[in-house]
Protein backbone atom coordinates (compact mmCIF):
# COMPACT_ATOMS: atom_id res chain seq x y z
CA UNK A 1 0.00 0.00 0.00
CA UNK A 2 0.66 3.99 -0.48
CA UNK A 3 3.59 4.96 1.80
CA UNK A 4 2.60 7.61 4.46
CA UNK A 5 4.41 10.80 4.90
CA UNK A 6 6.72 11.36 8.24
CA UNK A 7 4.28 14.03 9.34
CA UNK A 8 0.90 12.24 8.05
CA UNK A 9 2.87 8.98 10.15
CA UNK A 10 3.57 10.89 13.56
CA UNK A 11 0.20 12.54 13.64
CA UNK A 12 -1.39 8.93 13.26
CA UNK A 13 0.54 7.32 15.90
CA UNK A 14 -0.36 10.37 18.34
CA UNK A 15 -4.25 9.65 17.60
CA UNK A 16 -3.72 6.17 17.63
CA UNK A 17 -2.12 6.41 21.67
CA UNK A 18 -5.13 8.43 22.51
CA UNK A 19 -7.33 5.56 21.51
CA UNK A 20 -8.41 6.47 17.86
CA UNK A 21 -8.65 2.78 16.66
CA UNK A 22 -9.17 4.56 12.83
CA UNK A 23 -5.98 5.86 13.15
CA UNK A 24 -4.46 2.57 13.87
CA UNK A 25 -6.14 1.28 11.12
CA UNK A 26 -4.72 3.46 8.83
CA UNK A 27 -1.24 2.31 9.99
CA UNK A 28 -2.51 -0.80 9.84
CA UNK A 29 -2.81 -0.61 5.83
CA UNK A 30 0.27 1.48 5.24
CA UNK A 31 2.29 -1.42 6.54
CA UNK A 32 0.53 -4.51 6.59
CA UNK A 33 2.36 -5.73 3.43
CA UNK A 34 5.83 -5.42 4.44
CA UNK A 35 4.50 -6.78 8.06
CA UNK A 36 2.76 -10.12 6.50
CA UNK A 37 5.47 -11.18 4.31
CA UNK A 38 8.22 -11.00 6.89
CA UNK A 39 5.90 -12.94 9.17
CA UNK A 40 5.14 -15.28 5.79
CA UNK A 41 8.55 -15.96 5.37
CA UNK A 42 9.32 -16.68 9.24
CA UNK A 43 6.20 -18.94 9.66
CA UNK A 44 6.29 -20.61 6.15
CA UNK A 45 2.84 -20.69 6.03
CA UNK A 46 -0.43 -18.05 5.67
CA UNK A 47 -2.27 -19.66 8.55
CA UNK A 48 0.62 -18.64 11.09
CA UNK A 49 1.29 -15.63 9.36
CA UNK A 50 -2.03 -14.10 9.54
CA UNK A 51 -1.95 -15.39 13.05
CA UNK A 52 1.48 -13.63 13.77
CA UNK A 53 0.87 -10.52 11.60
CA UNK A 54 -1.97 -9.84 13.53
CA UNK A 55 -0.33 -10.59 16.93
CA UNK A 56 2.67 -8.35 16.06
CA UNK A 57 -0.41 -5.20 15.32
CA UNK A 58 -1.96 -5.67 18.27
CA UNK A 59 0.84 -5.93 20.18
CA UNK A 60 1.97 -2.79 18.59
CA UNK A 61 -1.50 -1.02 19.33
CA UNK A 62 -0.87 -1.82 23.15
CA UNK A 63 2.91 -0.71 23.26
CA UNK A 64 2.57 2.20 20.87
CA UNK A 65 2.91 4.72 23.77
CA UNK A 66 6.54 3.25 24.38
CA UNK A 67 7.39 3.89 21.10
CA UNK A 68 9.63 6.74 20.76
CA UNK A 69 10.62 7.76 17.25
CA UNK A 70 14.28 6.83 18.05
CA UNK A 71 14.03 4.52 15.11
CA UNK A 72 11.03 4.28 12.01
CA UNK A 73 7.84 2.86 12.72
CA UNK A 74 8.41 0.18 10.10
CA UNK A 75 11.49 -0.97 11.41
CA UNK A 76 9.98 -0.62 15.24
CA UNK A 77 7.23 -2.81 13.57
CA UNK A 78 9.41 -5.09 12.12
CA UNK A 79 11.32 -5.97 15.30
CA UNK A 80 7.52 -6.74 16.86
CA UNK A 81 6.32 -8.60 14.41
CA UNK A 82 10.04 -10.90 14.22
CA UNK A 83 9.16 -11.44 17.81
CA UNK A 84 5.35 -12.72 17.17
CA UNK A 85 5.92 -14.74 14.25
CA UNK A 86 9.12 -16.35 15.82
CA UNK A 87 7.03 -16.64 18.94
CA UNK A 88 4.66 -18.38 17.24
CA UNK A 89 7.40 -20.29 15.57
CA UNK A 90 8.27 -22.05 18.85
CA UNK A 91 5.23 -22.60 20.17
CA UNK A 92 4.55 -24.65 17.07
CA UNK A 93 4.87 -28.60 17.93
CA UNK A 94 6.30 -29.95 14.45
CA UNK A 95 8.67 -28.67 11.52
CA UNK A 96 6.45 -25.66 9.78
CA UNK A 97 3.94 -26.38 7.32
CA UNK A 98 5.19 -24.92 4.64
CA UNK A 99 2.77 -23.99 1.58
CA UNK A 100 3.03 -22.30 -1.70
CA UNK A 101 2.70 -18.42 -1.90
CA UNK A 102 -1.21 -17.96 -2.98
CA UNK A 103 -2.63 -15.41 -4.97
CA UNK A 104 0.05 -14.28 -7.29
CA UNK A 105 -0.77 -12.08 -9.99
CA UNK A 106 -1.23 -13.14 -13.39
CA UNK A 107 1.56 -13.13 -16.06
CA UNK A 108 1.17 -12.97 -19.70
CA UNK A 109 3.55 -15.87 -20.95
CA UNK A 110 2.37 -18.84 -18.86
CA UNK A 111 5.83 -20.81 -19.50
CA UNK A 112 7.15 -18.59 -17.78
CA UNK A 113 4.50 -17.95 -15.20
CA UNK A 114 5.30 -21.96 -14.12
CA UNK A 115 9.12 -21.46 -13.87
CA UNK A 116 8.47 -18.14 -11.86
CA UNK A 117 6.13 -20.14 -9.35
CA UNK A 118 8.49 -23.35 -9.15
CA UNK A 119 11.38 -21.21 -8.26
CA UNK A 120 9.26 -19.76 -6.04
CA UNK A 121 8.18 -22.54 -4.23
CA UNK A 122 11.65 -24.00 -4.30
CA UNK A 123 13.00 -20.75 -2.18
CA UNK A 124 10.39 -20.41 0.22
CA UNK A 125 10.88 -24.15 0.88
CA UNK A 126 14.22 -23.81 1.65
CA UNK A 127 14.33 -20.79 3.22
CA UNK A 128 11.62 -22.58 5.65
CA UNK A 129 14.41 -25.35 6.23
CA UNK A 130 16.82 -22.86 7.98
CA UNK A 131 17.13 -22.97 11.23
CA UNK A 132 15.12 -20.31 12.62
CA UNK A 133 17.91 -17.67 13.12
CA UNK A 134 19.27 -17.71 10.37
CA UNK A 135 16.09 -17.77 8.80
CA UNK A 136 15.19 -14.01 10.38
CA UNK A 137 18.38 -13.14 9.35
CA UNK A 138 18.23 -13.93 5.85
CA UNK A 139 14.05 -12.99 5.55
CA UNK A 140 15.34 -9.35 6.97
CA UNK A 141 18.07 -9.00 4.46
CA UNK A 142 16.96 -10.55 1.67
CA UNK A 143 13.24 -10.23 1.38
CA UNK A 144 12.55 -7.54 3.61
CA UNK A 145 15.75 -5.33 2.31
CA UNK A 146 16.79 -3.88 5.57
CA UNK A 147 20.50 -2.79 6.30
CA UNK A 148 22.56 -4.66 8.55
CA UNK A 149 22.19 -1.70 11.24
CA UNK A 150 18.20 -2.30 11.44
CA UNK A 151 18.45 -6.04 11.77
CA UNK A 152 20.84 -5.72 14.78
CA UNK A 153 18.33 -2.95 16.25
CA UNK A 154 15.62 -5.56 15.70
CA UNK A 155 17.13 -8.77 16.46
CA UNK A 156 19.18 -6.91 19.14
CA UNK A 157 22.30 -8.82 18.32
CA UNK A 158 25.64 -7.19 17.89
CA UNK A 159 26.31 -6.43 13.47
CA UNK A 160 29.14 -8.83 13.50
CA UNK A 161 26.52 -11.65 14.62
CA UNK A 162 24.19 -10.39 11.81
CA UNK A 163 27.18 -10.42 9.54
CA UNK A 164 28.10 -14.15 10.14
CA UNK A 165 24.14 -15.65 10.77
CA UNK A 166 23.29 -13.92 7.17
CA UNK A 167 26.60 -15.47 5.74
CA UNK A 168 25.88 -18.81 7.10
CA UNK A 169 22.11 -18.79 6.21
CA UNK A 170 23.06 -17.54 2.30
CA UNK A 171 25.44 -20.47 2.24
CA UNK A 172 23.02 -23.12 3.22
CA UNK A 173 20.60 -21.71 0.97
CA UNK A 174 23.09 -21.57 -2.07
CA UNK A 175 23.29 -25.24 -1.13
CA UNK A 176 19.41 -26.19 -0.98
CA UNK A 177 18.73 -23.86 -4.26
CA UNK A 178 22.11 -25.31 -6.36
CA UNK A 179 20.58 -25.94 -9.72
CA UNK A 180 18.76 -22.63 -9.54
CA UNK A 181 21.90 -20.67 -8.78
CA UNK A 182 23.95 -22.37 -11.26
CA UNK A 183 20.97 -21.65 -13.83
CA UNK A 184 21.31 -17.87 -12.42
CA UNK A 185 24.74 -17.75 -12.94
CA UNK B 1 48.05 -9.66 4.90
CA UNK B 2 46.57 -12.03 2.79
CA UNK B 3 43.47 -14.28 4.05
CA UNK B 4 43.15 -17.98 3.48
CA UNK B 5 40.39 -19.03 1.85
CA UNK B 6 37.96 -20.16 4.56
CA UNK B 7 37.62 -16.62 6.21
CA UNK B 8 37.65 -15.00 2.86
CA UNK B 9 34.53 -17.13 1.87
CA UNK B 10 32.76 -16.24 5.60
CA UNK B 11 33.19 -12.53 4.35
CA UNK B 12 32.10 -13.09 0.55
CA UNK B 13 28.02 -12.64 2.09
CA UNK B 14 29.01 -9.17 3.32
CA UNK B 15 31.26 -8.15 0.94
CA UNK B 16 28.28 -8.13 -1.55
CA UNK B 17 26.34 -5.96 0.52
CA UNK B 18 28.91 -3.48 0.70
CA UNK B 19 29.32 -4.37 4.74
CA UNK B 20 32.14 -5.14 5.41
CA UNK B 21 35.25 -2.77 7.32
CA UNK B 22 37.03 -1.42 4.55
CA UNK B 23 40.38 -2.99 5.60
CA UNK B 24 39.04 -5.98 5.30
CA UNK B 25 37.19 -5.21 2.31
CA UNK B 26 40.56 -4.70 1.05
CA UNK B 27 42.09 -7.93 1.70
CA UNK B 28 39.24 -9.67 0.71
CA UNK B 29 39.17 -8.27 -2.77
CA UNK B 30 43.12 -8.62 -2.90
CA UNK B 31 42.93 -12.48 -2.19
CA UNK B 32 39.85 -12.53 -4.93
CA UNK B 33 42.12 -11.34 -7.47
CA UNK B 34 44.66 -14.33 -7.18
CA UNK B 35 41.76 -17.14 -6.25
CA UNK B 36 40.14 -18.65 -8.68
CA UNK B 37 38.06 -21.00 -6.67
CA UNK B 38 37.11 -17.58 -4.07
CA UNK B 39 35.87 -16.09 -7.49
CA UNK B 40 33.72 -18.62 -8.41
CA UNK B 41 32.62 -18.97 -4.79
CA UNK B 42 31.80 -15.09 -4.86
CA UNK B 43 29.73 -15.63 -8.41
CA UNK B 44 27.69 -18.24 -6.40
CA UNK B 45 26.83 -16.62 -3.75
CA UNK B 46 25.69 -13.16 -5.67
CA UNK B 47 23.63 -15.76 -7.68
CA UNK B 48 22.25 -16.98 -4.44
CA UNK B 49 20.77 -13.60 -3.42
CA UNK B 50 19.63 -12.28 -6.96
CA UNK B 51 17.34 -15.83 -6.93
CA UNK B 52 16.60 -14.81 -3.52
CA UNK B 53 15.33 -10.97 -3.96
CA UNK B 54 13.56 -12.16 -7.25
CA UNK B 55 10.78 -14.02 -5.56
CA UNK B 56 7.95 -11.68 -6.00
CA UNK B 57 6.34 -10.65 -2.40
CA UNK B 58 2.79 -12.57 -1.06
CA UNK B 59 -0.37 -10.53 -0.79
CA UNK B 60 -1.43 -9.88 2.29
CA UNK B 61 -5.52 -11.73 2.92
CA UNK B 62 -8.36 -9.63 2.40
CA UNK B 63 -9.70 -7.94 5.42
CA UNK B 64 -6.61 -8.72 7.17
CA UNK B 65 -6.84 -4.82 8.56
CA UNK B 66 -10.53 -4.98 9.29
CA UNK B 67 -9.62 -8.10 11.36
CA UNK B 68 -6.70 -6.48 13.41
CA UNK B 69 -9.10 -3.86 13.44
CA UNK B 70 -12.10 -5.90 15.19
CA UNK B 71 -9.50 -7.71 18.10
CA UNK B 72 -7.97 -4.33 18.90
CA UNK B 73 -11.81 -3.14 19.50
CA UNK B 74 -12.30 -6.59 21.25
CA UNK B 75 -9.44 -5.78 23.83
CA UNK B 76 -10.34 -5.25 27.56
CA UNK B 77 -11.36 -1.72 28.50
CA UNK B 78 -8.05 -0.35 30.35
CA UNK B 79 -5.58 -2.13 28.60
CA UNK B 80 -5.30 1.70 26.73
CA UNK B 81 -4.91 3.77 29.65
CA UNK B 82 -2.52 1.36 31.25
CA UNK B 83 -0.14 1.20 28.16
CA UNK B 84 -0.49 5.05 27.81
CA UNK B 85 0.51 4.84 31.81
CA UNK B 86 3.44 2.88 30.59
CA UNK B 87 4.91 5.63 28.87
CA UNK B 88 6.21 7.37 32.50
CA UNK B 89 8.39 4.47 32.67
CA UNK B 90 11.73 5.36 32.16
CA UNK B 91 13.42 3.44 29.29
CA UNK B 92 16.12 1.94 31.35
CA UNK B 93 16.95 -1.24 29.46
CA UNK B 94 17.29 -3.73 32.69
CA UNK B 95 19.59 -6.11 32.58
CA UNK B 96 22.16 -7.52 35.13
CA UNK B 97 24.84 -5.08 33.42
CA UNK B 98 22.59 -2.06 34.57
CA UNK B 99 22.00 -3.71 38.02
CA UNK B 100 25.66 -4.27 38.77
CA UNK B 101 26.41 -0.90 37.00
CA UNK B 102 23.69 0.84 39.49
CA UNK B 103 25.48 -1.14 42.92
CA UNK B 104 28.95 -0.18 42.00
CA UNK B 105 27.79 3.57 41.84
CA UNK B 106 25.90 2.66 45.27
CA UNK B 107 28.82 1.01 46.97
CA UNK B 108 31.23 3.59 45.70
CA UNK B 109 29.50 6.58 46.71
CA UNK B 110 29.21 4.64 50.36
CA UNK B 111 32.75 4.27 50.52
CA UNK B 112 33.79 8.29 49.18
CA UNK B 113 31.37 9.18 52.29
CA UNK B 114 33.24 6.87 54.12
CA UNK B 115 36.58 7.65 53.62
CA UNK B 116 35.57 11.41 53.58
CA UNK B 117 34.27 11.17 56.65
CA UNK B 118 37.85 9.54 57.87
CA UNK B 119 39.29 12.07 56.43
CA UNK B 120 37.76 15.42 56.96
CA UNK B 121 36.90 15.73 60.98
CA UNK B 122 40.44 17.30 61.68
CA UNK B 123 39.31 20.94 60.87
CA UNK B 124 36.15 20.60 63.33
CA UNK B 125 36.25 17.40 65.90
CA UNK B 126 38.87 19.15 68.10
CA UNK B 127 35.95 20.21 70.61
CA UNK B 128 34.19 16.98 70.16
CA UNK B 129 37.76 14.67 71.08
CA UNK B 130 37.62 17.60 73.67
CA UNK B 131 34.56 16.58 75.10
CA UNK B 132 35.08 12.95 74.79
CA UNK B 133 38.59 13.15 76.77
CA UNK B 134 36.84 14.69 79.34
CA UNK B 135 34.74 12.56 79.71
CA UNK B 136 36.89 9.75 79.81
CA UNK B 137 38.88 12.03 82.82
CA UNK B 138 35.80 12.08 85.01
CA UNK B 139 35.37 8.01 84.17
CA UNK B 140 38.99 7.51 85.46
CA UNK B 141 38.20 9.77 88.23
CA UNK B 142 35.19 7.43 88.64
CA UNK B 143 36.86 4.04 88.64
CA UNK B 144 38.99 4.71 91.08
CA UNK B 145 36.17 5.71 92.79
CA UNK B 146 35.16 2.22 92.61
CA UNK B 147 37.97 0.79 93.92
CA UNK B 148 38.73 2.98 96.57
CA UNK B 149 35.18 2.03 98.24
CA UNK B 150 35.97 -1.61 97.26
CA UNK B 151 39.24 -1.17 99.58
CA UNK B 152 37.08 0.85 101.89
CA UNK B 153 34.63 -2.05 102.70
CA UNK B 154 38.15 -4.23 103.49
CA UNK B 155 39.56 -1.87 105.60
CA UNK B 156 37.64 -3.41 108.83
CA UNK B 157 39.37 -6.22 108.57
CA UNK B 158 42.66 -5.34 107.74
CA UNK B 159 42.86 -2.98 111.02
CA UNK B 160 40.43 -4.19 113.73
CA UNK B 161 38.60 -1.97 115.46
CA UNK B 162 40.04 -2.42 119.01
CA UNK B 163 43.49 -1.79 118.29
CA UNK B 164 42.83 1.15 116.38
CA UNK B 165 41.20 2.84 119.79
CA UNK B 166 44.17 2.05 121.56
CA UNK B 167 46.45 3.74 118.64
CA UNK B 168 45.55 5.12 116.36
CA UNK B 169 44.18 8.80 117.54
CA UNK B 170 47.53 10.24 117.08
CA UNK B 171 48.85 7.96 114.22
CA UNK B 172 47.93 10.89 111.60
CA UNK B 173 47.21 14.23 113.10
CA UNK B 174 43.93 16.03 111.99
CA UNK B 175 42.69 13.17 109.97
CA UNK B 176 40.73 10.83 111.16
CA UNK B 177 42.09 7.04 110.60
CA UNK B 178 38.98 6.38 109.94
CA UNK B 179 40.68 4.83 106.44
CA UNK B 180 37.85 5.63 104.17
CA UNK B 181 39.95 5.98 100.45
CA UNK B 182 43.36 7.74 100.42
CA UNK B 183 43.62 8.66 96.97
CA UNK B 184 46.47 10.93 96.04
CA UNK B 185 45.23 12.75 93.31
CA UNK B 186 46.60 14.99 90.58
CA UNK B 187 46.98 16.32 87.35
CA UNK B 188 48.99 17.78 84.36
CA UNK B 189 47.38 19.60 82.16
CA UNK B 190 49.22 22.00 79.84
CA UNK B 191 46.97 24.93 78.99
CA UNK B 192 48.11 27.94 75.71
CA UNK B 193 46.86 31.31 77.00
CA UNK B 194 46.27 34.55 75.51
CA UNK B 195 48.49 36.25 77.98
CA UNK B 196 50.81 34.71 80.20
CA UNK B 197 50.73 37.48 83.17
CA UNK B 198 46.76 37.38 83.66
CA UNK B 199 46.75 33.26 83.41
CA UNK B 200 49.51 33.57 86.40
CA UNK B 201 47.14 36.20 88.58
CA UNK B 202 43.61 33.88 87.94
CA UNK B 203 45.90 30.51 88.47
CA UNK B 204 46.65 32.15 91.79
CA UNK B 205 43.01 33.47 93.08
CA UNK B 206 41.85 29.58 91.43
CA UNK B 207 44.12 28.17 94.35
CA UNK B 208 43.32 30.86 97.04
CA UNK B 209 39.63 30.20 95.82
CA UNK B 210 39.75 26.90 96.50
CA UNK B 211 41.70 27.13 99.70
CA UNK B 212 44.84 25.97 98.11
CA UNK B 213 48.16 27.60 97.50
CA UNK B 214 50.71 27.58 94.93
CA UNK B 215 53.33 25.43 95.76
CA UNK B 216 55.91 26.26 93.08
CA UNK B 217 55.99 28.61 90.16
CA UNK B 218 58.56 28.64 87.27
CA UNK B 219 58.98 31.18 84.52
CA UNK B 220 60.68 31.18 81.53
CA UNK B 221 61.27 33.58 78.48
CA UNK B 222 63.72 32.33 76.52
CA UNK B 223 62.04 31.34 73.60
CA UNK B 224 60.73 34.42 73.05
CA UNK B 225 57.33 33.29 74.13
CA UNK B 226 56.36 33.13 77.85
CA UNK B 227 55.75 29.57 79.47
CA UNK B 228 55.84 28.93 82.86
CA UNK B 229 54.73 25.84 85.40
CA UNK B 230 53.14 26.22 88.33
CA UNK B 231 52.38 23.41 91.12
CA UNK B 232 48.84 23.91 92.62
CA UNK B 233 47.79 22.55 95.58
CA UNK B 234 43.83 22.52 96.10
CA UNK B 235 41.92 20.39 98.69
CA UNK B 236 41.38 17.04 97.42
CA UNK B 237 37.20 17.82 97.06
CA UNK B 238 38.03 20.81 95.21
CA UNK B 239 40.57 19.07 92.70
CA UNK B 240 37.86 18.75 89.47
CA UNK B 241 36.58 22.37 90.12
CA UNK B 242 40.21 23.48 89.86
CA UNK B 243 41.67 21.58 86.85
CA UNK B 244 38.15 22.69 85.12
CA UNK B 245 38.68 26.25 85.70
CA UNK B 246 42.66 25.92 85.18
CA UNK B 247 41.59 24.46 81.25
CA UNK B 248 39.37 27.56 80.89
CA UNK B 249 42.44 29.41 81.03
CA UNK B 250 43.32 29.04 77.47
CA UNK B 251 43.30 25.95 74.78
CA UNK B 252 43.50 22.72 76.84
CA UNK B 253 46.94 21.09 74.68
CA UNK B 254 47.71 18.17 76.94
CA UNK B 255 46.14 16.38 79.78
CA UNK B 256 46.83 13.90 82.04
CA UNK B 257 44.75 13.29 85.73
CA UNK B 258 45.54 10.43 87.97
CA UNK B 259 44.15 9.00 91.36
CA UNK B 260 46.56 7.00 93.32
CA UNK B 261 45.25 4.87 95.81
CA UNK B 262 47.41 4.43 98.50
CA UNK B 263 44.72 3.22 101.20
CA UNK B 264 46.76 -0.18 101.60
CA UNK B 265 49.79 1.47 102.00
CA UNK B 266 48.17 3.67 104.31
CA UNK B 267 46.53 0.60 106.19
CA UNK B 268 49.91 -1.30 106.15
CA UNK B 269 51.99 1.37 107.82
CA UNK B 270 48.89 2.31 111.08
CA UNK B 271 49.15 -1.55 111.78
CA UNK B 272 53.32 -1.01 111.63
CA UNK B 273 53.01 1.89 113.72
CA UNK B 274 50.78 0.86 116.45
CA UNK B 275 53.06 -2.87 116.60
CA UNK B 276 56.11 -0.40 117.25
CA UNK B 277 54.19 1.46 119.43
CA UNK B 278 52.76 -1.75 121.95
CA UNK B 279 56.81 -3.22 121.12
CA UNK B 280 58.04 0.51 122.38
CA UNK B 281 55.44 0.02 125.57
CA UNK B 282 57.13 -3.39 126.76
CA UNK B 283 60.58 -1.95 126.12
CA UNK B 284 59.60 0.91 128.68
CA UNK B 285 58.37 -1.76 131.12
CA UNK B 286 61.49 -3.52 131.25
CA UNK B 287 63.22 -0.46 131.37
CA UNK B 288 61.32 0.24 134.65
CA UNK B 289 62.31 -2.94 135.82
CA UNK B 290 66.27 -3.21 134.98
CA UNK B 291 68.29 -3.35 137.80
CA UNK B 292 72.22 -3.51 135.97
CA UNK B 293 73.31 -0.46 134.32
CA UNK B 294 74.46 -2.78 131.06
CA UNK B 295 70.84 -4.23 130.75
CA UNK B 296 69.83 -0.35 131.20
CA UNK B 297 71.39 0.52 128.23
CA UNK B 298 70.80 -2.36 125.79
CA UNK B 299 67.27 -1.46 126.82
CA UNK B 300 67.49 2.10 125.85
CA UNK B 301 69.17 1.61 122.76
CA UNK B 302 66.04 -0.64 121.18
CA UNK B 303 63.51 1.83 122.75
CA UNK B 304 65.27 4.65 120.32
CA UNK B 305 65.79 2.64 117.85
CA UNK B 306 62.08 1.67 117.53
CA UNK B 307 61.05 5.04 118.55
CA UNK B 308 62.87 6.16 115.51
CA UNK B 309 61.45 4.18 113.17
CA UNK B 310 57.68 4.92 114.74
CA UNK B 311 58.35 8.32 113.93
CA UNK B 312 59.26 7.52 110.19
CA UNK B 313 56.47 5.37 109.20
CA UNK B 314 54.47 8.66 110.85
CA UNK B 315 56.47 10.58 108.72
CA UNK B 316 55.35 8.58 105.63
CA UNK B 317 51.95 8.79 106.96
CA UNK B 318 51.71 12.12 107.06
CA UNK B 319 53.44 12.87 103.83
CA UNK B 320 50.82 10.90 102.80
CA UNK B 321 47.78 12.10 104.53
CA UNK B 322 49.20 15.20 102.99
CA UNK B 323 49.07 14.11 99.68
CA UNK B 324 45.92 13.06 99.73
CA UNK B 325 43.92 15.93 101.34
CA UNK B 326 45.75 18.34 99.03
CA UNK B 327 45.85 17.53 95.41
CA UNK B 328 48.02 18.35 92.87
CA UNK B 329 47.90 20.21 89.24
CA UNK B 330 50.85 20.86 87.79
CA UNK B 331 49.79 23.38 85.05
CA UNK B 332 51.97 24.47 82.10
CA UNK B 333 51.04 27.85 80.66
CA UNK B 334 52.55 29.06 77.75
CA UNK B 335 51.16 32.40 75.79
CA UNK B 336 50.02 31.80 72.30
CA UNK B 337 53.00 32.41 69.96
CA UNK B 338 52.28 36.18 68.61
CA UNK B 339 51.90 35.69 64.94
CA UNK B 340 55.02 37.18 62.94
CA UNK B 341 52.36 40.09 61.16
CA UNK B 342 55.50 42.11 61.20
CA UNK B 343 53.94 45.12 59.51
CA UNK B 344 51.31 45.81 56.32
CA UNK B 345 49.50 42.23 56.12
CA UNK B 346 49.69 39.23 58.29
CA UNK B 347 50.03 36.64 55.57
CA UNK B 348 49.39 33.59 57.51
CA UNK B 349 46.53 34.71 58.84
CA UNK B 350 45.12 34.92 55.53
CA UNK B 351 46.13 31.56 54.63
CA UNK B 352 44.58 30.59 57.37
CA UNK B 353 41.68 31.70 56.69
CA UNK B 354 41.32 30.73 52.94
CA UNK B 355 42.46 26.91 54.19
CA UNK B 356 39.55 27.22 56.67
CA UNK B 357 37.12 28.48 54.14
CA UNK B 358 38.11 26.12 51.45
CA UNK B 359 38.12 22.56 53.65
CA UNK B 360 34.77 23.99 55.28
CA UNK B 361 33.24 24.23 51.88
CA UNK B 362 34.18 20.89 50.88
CA UNK B 363 33.10 19.08 54.66
CA UNK B 364 29.99 20.68 53.45
CA UNK B 365 29.40 19.01 50.20
CA UNK B 366 30.48 15.78 51.60
CA UNK B 367 27.92 16.06 54.27
CA UNK B 368 25.10 16.64 51.33
CA UNK B 369 26.39 13.52 49.39
CA UNK B 370 26.62 11.68 52.82
CA UNK B 371 23.09 13.13 53.73
CA UNK B 372 21.52 12.12 50.38
CA UNK B 373 23.98 8.30 50.93
CA UNK B 374 21.55 8.11 54.04
CA UNK B 375 18.64 9.05 52.41
CA UNK B 376 19.18 6.34 49.41
CA UNK B 377 20.01 3.81 52.31
CA UNK B 378 16.90 4.70 53.93
CA UNK B 379 14.72 4.44 51.57
CA UNK B 380 16.34 2.00 49.27
CA UNK B 381 14.12 -1.15 51.15
CA UNK B 382 10.91 0.69 50.28
CA UNK B 383 11.96 1.40 46.31
CA UNK B 384 12.65 -2.55 45.81
CA UNK B 385 9.54 -3.17 47.64
CA UNK B 386 7.93 -1.16 45.55
CA UNK B 387 9.09 -2.26 42.19
CA UNK B 388 8.23 -5.93 43.61
CA UNK B 389 4.63 -4.72 44.19
CA UNK B 390 5.22 -3.03 40.77
CA UNK B 391 6.37 -5.76 39.15
CA UNK B 392 3.20 -8.28 40.27
CA UNK B 393 0.85 -5.39 39.60
CA UNK B 394 1.89 -5.25 36.17
CA UNK B 395 2.03 -8.93 35.51
CA UNK B 396 -1.20 -9.52 36.40
CA UNK B 397 -2.25 -6.52 34.24
CA UNK B 398 -0.78 -8.42 31.45
CA UNK B 399 -2.23 -11.20 31.89
CA UNK B 400 -5.61 -9.95 31.93
CA UNK B 401 -5.42 -7.94 28.77
CA UNK B 402 -3.20 -10.16 26.74
CA UNK B 403 -5.67 -10.75 23.60
CA UNK B 404 -7.35 -13.98 22.86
Amino acid sequence: MEKLATEDERNLIKRSCAGDVSAFESLVLAHQDRVYNLTYRITGNHEDAADAAQDAFVRAYQALSRFRGESSLSTWLHRVATNAALDLVRRRPDAPPVELPADQPAHDDPAAEVHRREVSRRVHAAVGRLPAEYRVVVVLRDFQGLAYEEIAKILQIPIGTVRSRLSRGREALRELLMDLVAAEG
Amino acid sequence: MSMNHESVRARLSALIDGALPAREAADVETHLRDCTPCRADLAQMRATVRVLREVEPVQVPEGFAAGVRGRIERLPHGAAPWSRWRVAWPSIRWSWKAAAAAASVALVAIFAANLAREMMPASRLPKAVEGDRARGGDRRDASNAETNSRVNRQAPLAAPRSSMEASGQQAVPGTEPTFDRKVIRSGEIAVEVEKFDDAARRLLSIAEAAGGFIADSAYDESGGVPRGTFVVRVPANRFGDAVRQVEQLGTVQRRHITGQDVTEEFIDLDARVRNLERQEARLLTFMDRATKIPDLMAVQQEVSRVRGEIERLRGRMRFLANRVDLATIQAEVSQKPKKRSGGFWDFDRTIGRIQAAFLNTVREMLEAVEGIAAFAAAILPLVVLGALGWGVLRRTIRRADRPV
